[in-house]
């Protein structure tokens, strides 16, 4: 009985300040006066009852406490809109940012595949590997439960048995082993999945379709299982469809369908030449299961040695003795894998960008509510002096904070909305469609709403401290014109601005240097009107064509459509130009490649028909460019030629290899593989940057084997046509008459094109210039109030200067250089700041020092930016400080 | 006295009505108002202490009860207690509440009558 009591007791004192004075003693006095009696009635059952009821009690009032505090909060807010809209928009836009950035990071690096079983135990090798690779890692049993290959981004031409007359579709989806689900461990939604007992090579084409194939194609028909598809002209029948979120591994390419690797080479030209035997055909993506106990780095090191072997084995690789690693291992449950030595470096910079916008966002709101609280010193020293808690205020301060921060966490979380939604709009321009699920998820509320609380605590704890700190007595006597301690030294304030300004600056420079790296990285010129040039996508091979008919149909193609009126040139190529391009290749020049220090040379791949450059206007700097004697090159079955295959360089990739020598007529070899260099090219744009020289190309000839097997896009026709006259429908009226079946896809002028293609770039430009700009005004709004806060808090000390005769101007100036001290401090140290950020990132990845290598030279940002800031801040100061000169003296000193 | 409607507060919560019932026959303290919960009910309702106060608390800001400046006769008064009254907006809430549990006993009689003809 004497425990409960001294329990109750004990909580009473847990009361609420406010409640504890009113009640206080009577909660404890009743609590006496019944324990007693309850024991004696209810025994020990009354007494818990008794503790239990106060136990509820405590956090109740603290609860009812809290809520008047957001009443008294909103009442405060709805009293001076303007605080509350500049707090609720600049934290508004601080937390958008950071909770987009927050949730497409965790969609694309973290968040586990839909559909998919346990997805964190999923693992795939960075780099491409042969089928035959992945039939030997699928032996090491104690490293994987499970390996499947697969390619992606496969394009079927489908036609639908039950609609023959309706133009074929082109489909994309992907090719993969029988033992793909049952490494995801995805469960079909109808029929079956793929498997190894029942997909053997020679069986009757099968295809398991997606859920999302089987609603937009097939109009979710209850007979979709057993139905015979056209993929590629050649039949194979439905076996299963997929559940409904699954998109399959990689799912950065729309799939919508399945196809075994069983199927003969008929249905999918990417079988053919005999890559699922062939050791060094690299073109399938490993997926492993890692078996219960062995972690990623165990089974990397394990997967590199099996390769290593597997590697010595070939003695035709010339690669074999390589040192190095050769295996790295990514994270093959998520959407987008990337090395896992690149995580915390992506996720380094978005929280140093995210976080200066939001310390800048709060130190504002800091700053706006100490000038706030300074102004209500006197009520708080009233009801400080009456019997509040310092405690008490301080949570009333604080949850006028936590309100504003939770309004901005609301247009925050909008904001992201709108970010994803436009984000996912955008569509790049590229042969397979990327398709990257943005949708944000709970995750990022829960962010969004955390941060919320984080930045209203952060920003508005350290002004309610200060706003109550004061001595009761002087305050009430001399009013709310009290002298802050230590402020013409390092008051909080100070420091503020100057935090605010030198983070500003920092995040201008930091923006702006991505802005014009970015910028310049994707500038593409054409020497004509893009206007003029159509771009058109064939590929016949889906259209059922054998190899030869594809090879004769592209022989009389471009000399058929040169005929049509209007066209000036026309080419062909395995890219749309100016593509980001994905192949590369480690060139050297042949002649001294017996020397150690041979010309090692990465260069980018590009494969292009007769004519190519001549269409884009671009000319021959030395020999020739390619011509329909080169498209009817044999390749053999090994993928070599007997001589060497001609090939054009750009002159980066000329210089890079030859010196200023004259790189026509020299021999440059890839591997085993050697070329003829017979053409050099100026340098195209081609938007992406290698790491060491941007721009080297080397230009491979379209070939019979490209015809017979095109890329993933098809191939593309370039048509190049006169001024004011609609080529294009000539154009297809042409293709039409050489074959009505032949499907037509991709048509768009090169100058839209060129537009989707940078549309990306030109969100992420807008993305950081905004991110930038907004910066600079939150700086001056900051600094504005700083001012106009000082200028009034001295107001009796410029009345008694103007008084003994000080001038205008010269009260202006007093008032402006404090200001310029604090901008001058904040500026250096930026500056400083922003340059160490910059050295940091570019040292951690080529992907920043790429971007800040163009830019940070660039004396219009590392001149320009400090300046603009100094200059806006400076307006900034000035505009309150006008406000010093309008001051009376007669009145200012009347007032006290 | 805020001019709020006294049905804004109906039904009223259990404790609510218990205080306030006890009020309405006089000012008491909280150690008053809880026996004479206990007695009235037989045993059946405890206000417990932290919930009685709790509840004084919000009556009080509600303004339907307030504390009371008169003391009973000296030999009863019992100096450590605050005592409580009913003010004038409390009992018309309180009459209010009454009001309402009548009509639902007289519709319950009704029913009651209809069923066993």
């Amino acid at each position: 009985m004497n425990l409960a009591l001294r329990i109750y007791l004990r909580m009473a004192q847990a009361f609420p300040h406010e409640f504890k004075l009113l009640y206080g003693t009577d909660v404890m006095q009743l609590g006496e006066d019944v324990v007693e009696e309850i024991a004696k009635q209810r025994g020990v059952a009354g007494l818990i009852r008794l503790i239990a009821d106060i136990a509820i009690r405590v956090p109740l009032e603290y609860l009812s406490e809290m809520r008047r505090d957001m009443r008294y909060a909103v009442r405060a807010l709805i009293k001076s809109p303007g605080f509350a809209l500049v707090g609720i928009v600049s934290l508004g836009l601080g937390m958008g940012v950071t909770t987009s950035v927050f949730s497409r990071t965790w969609a694309q690096m973290f968040r586990g595949l839909p559909a998919v079983a346990n997805s964190q135990d999923l693992v795939m090798p960075q780099n491409p590997v042969s089928y035959y690779y992945t039939e030997q890692y699928r032996a090491q049993k104690g490293l994987f439960v499970g390996v499947a290959a697969f390619q992606t981004g496969v394009p079927f031409n489908v036609a639908f048995q039950s609609n023959g007359n309706a133009k074929p579709q082109r489909v994309f989806g992907q090719l993969v082993s029988p033992e793909y689900f049952s490494v995801l461990g995805v469960k079909p939604q109808r029929g079956r999945v793929l498997n190894p007992e029942m997909d053997k090579p020679g069986d009757a084409p099968v295809v398991v379709i997606t859920d999302r194939f089987w609603r937009n194609r097939l109009n979710s028909s209850p007979d979709a299982l057993g139905q015979t598809l056209r993929l590629n002209g050649q039949p194979a029948t439905i076996v299963g469809i997929t559940p409904k979120d699954f998109k399959g591994a990689m799912p950065i390419a729309p799939t919508e369908l399945f196809v075994p690797v069983t199927v003969p080479a008929a249905l999918a030209p990417e079988l053919a030449n005999d890559v699922l035997h062939k050791r060094d055909a690299k073109q399938f993506l490993a997926l492993m299961r890692l078996a219960a106990g062995v972690t990623i780095e165990s089974a990397e090191a394990g997967l590199d040695t099996v390769t290593r072997h597997l590697d010595e084995q070939d003695l035709s690789n010339p690669k074999r003795n390589d040192k190095g690693r050769r295996v790295t291992l990514l994270a093959g449950g998520t959407v987008l894998p990337i090395p896992r030595a690149l995580k915390p470096v992506v996720i380094a910079f978005v929280a140093v960008l995210t976080g200066l916008v939001l310390t800048i966002a709060c130190m504002n709101l800091a700053n706006m509510l100490l000038a706030r609280g300074a102004a209500r010193r006197k009520e708080l020293a009233i009801r400080l002096a009456v019997g509040a808690s310092r405690f008490r205020l301080i949570r009333q301060m604080m949850s006028e904070g936590v309100l504003i921060a939770m309004l901005g966490g609301v247009a925050g979380f909008g904001l992201a909305y709108w970010l994803s939604i436009l984000s996912s709009q955008i569509k790049l321009p590229q042969a397979v469609p990327e398709e990257i699920d943005n949708a944000m998820d709970w995750h990022a509320l829960v962010f969004t709403f955390a941060l919320a609380i984080m930045c209203g605590i952060g920003f508005s704890l350290v002004p309610a401290l200060q706003a109550t700190k004061a001595d009761v007595a002087p305050t009430l006597k001399e009013g709310a014109a009290i002298q802050l301690r230590g402020y013409r030294r390092f008051g909080m304030r100070n420091l503020l601005v100057v935090g605010q300004v030198a983070g500003s600056l920092m995040l201008l420079l930091m923006t702006g240097f991505l802005v014009m790296g970015i910028n310049k990285m994707s500038n593409i010129q054409t020497k004509f009107d893009p206007t003029r040039m159509y771009l058109l996508s064939i590929d016949p091979v889906r259209d059922g064509y054998s190899p030869e008919k594809a090879q004769a149909l592209f022989e009389k193609l471009p000399e058929r459509l040169k005929g049509v009126g209007a066209v000036r040139s026309i080419a062909l190529a395995a890219e749309a130009p100016f593509s980001i391009v994905g192949r590369t290749a480690q060139l050297s020049a042949a002649k001294d490649s017996r020397d150690p220090s041979k010309k090692l040379k990465l260069v980018a791949k590009e494969t292009v028909g007769a004519g190519y450059f001549a269409t884009l206007s671009e000319p021959m700097l030395a020999g020739r460019e390619f011509s329909e004697a080169d498209q009817r090159i044999e390749i053999l079955a090994d993928g070599s030629k007997a001589v060497g295959l001609p090939i054009v360089l750009n002159e980066s990739a000329a210089r890079g290899l030859f010196g200023n020598g004259n790189a026509v007529g020299q021999r440059v070899t890839e591997d085993k593989q050697s070329y003829d260099v017979v053409g050099v090219v100026g340098d195209l744009k081609n938007g992406v940057p290698d790491d060491d020289q941007p721009a080297s190309v080397m230009y491979l000839p379209l070939t019979r084997r490209d015809f017979a097997s095109p890329p993933a896009g098809g191939m593309t026709i370039m048509v190049r046509s006169d001024a004011g006259i609609d080529a294009l429908g000539g154009v297809r009226r042409e293709i039409a008459s050489i074959d009505p079946n032949l499907a037509v896809f991709d048509v768009r002028t090169l100058a839209e094109y060129l537009q989707t293609s940078r549309a990306f770039m030109r969100l992420a430009l807008d993305m950081y210039g905004g991110i930038g700009l907004f910066g600079l005004v939150l700086a001056a709004i900051g600094l504005a109030g700083v001012t106009a806060y000082a200028v009034a808090r001295r107001r009796k000390e410029i009345g008694i200067r103007m008084a003994l005769g000080a001038r205008k101007v010269q009260v202006l100036g007093l008032v402006l250089r404090e200001g310029a001290a604090l901008v001058t401090v904040g500026t250096a140290l930026g500056f400083l700041g922003a340059m160490a950020l910059v050295k940091m990132l570019s040292a951690l990845t080529s992907v920043f020092s790429d971007a800040f290598n163009l830019s940070t030279n660039d004396p219009r940002l590392v001149v320009g930016a400090p300046l603009l800031l100094a200059a806006l801040a400076m307006l900034a100061c000035y505009i309150p400080a006008r406000r010093s000169m309008k001051i009376d003296p007669v009145k200012a000193l009347r007032q006290e | 006295m805020p001019k709020i409607d006294p049905q804004s507060f109906l039904p009223l919560k259990t404790q609510w009505f218990h205080i306030m019932l006890t009020l309405a026959g006089g000012e008491q303290h909280g150690y008053g108002i809880m026996q004479e919960v206990l007695e009235r009910s037989a045993g059946k309702v405890r206000l417990w202490p932290a919930t009685l106060y709790g509840s004084i608390k919000r009556l009080m800001e509600a303004g339907l009860i307030a504390e009371s400046d008169e003391r009973p006769a000296p030999e009863l008064d019992d100096a450590r207690r605050r005592y409580y009254r009913l003010t004038n907006f409390g009992r018309r809430v309180l009459e209010a509440e009454s009001d309402r549990l009548q009509e639902l006993v007289h519709a319950i009689r009704v029913k009651r009558a209809m069923v066993s003809q």
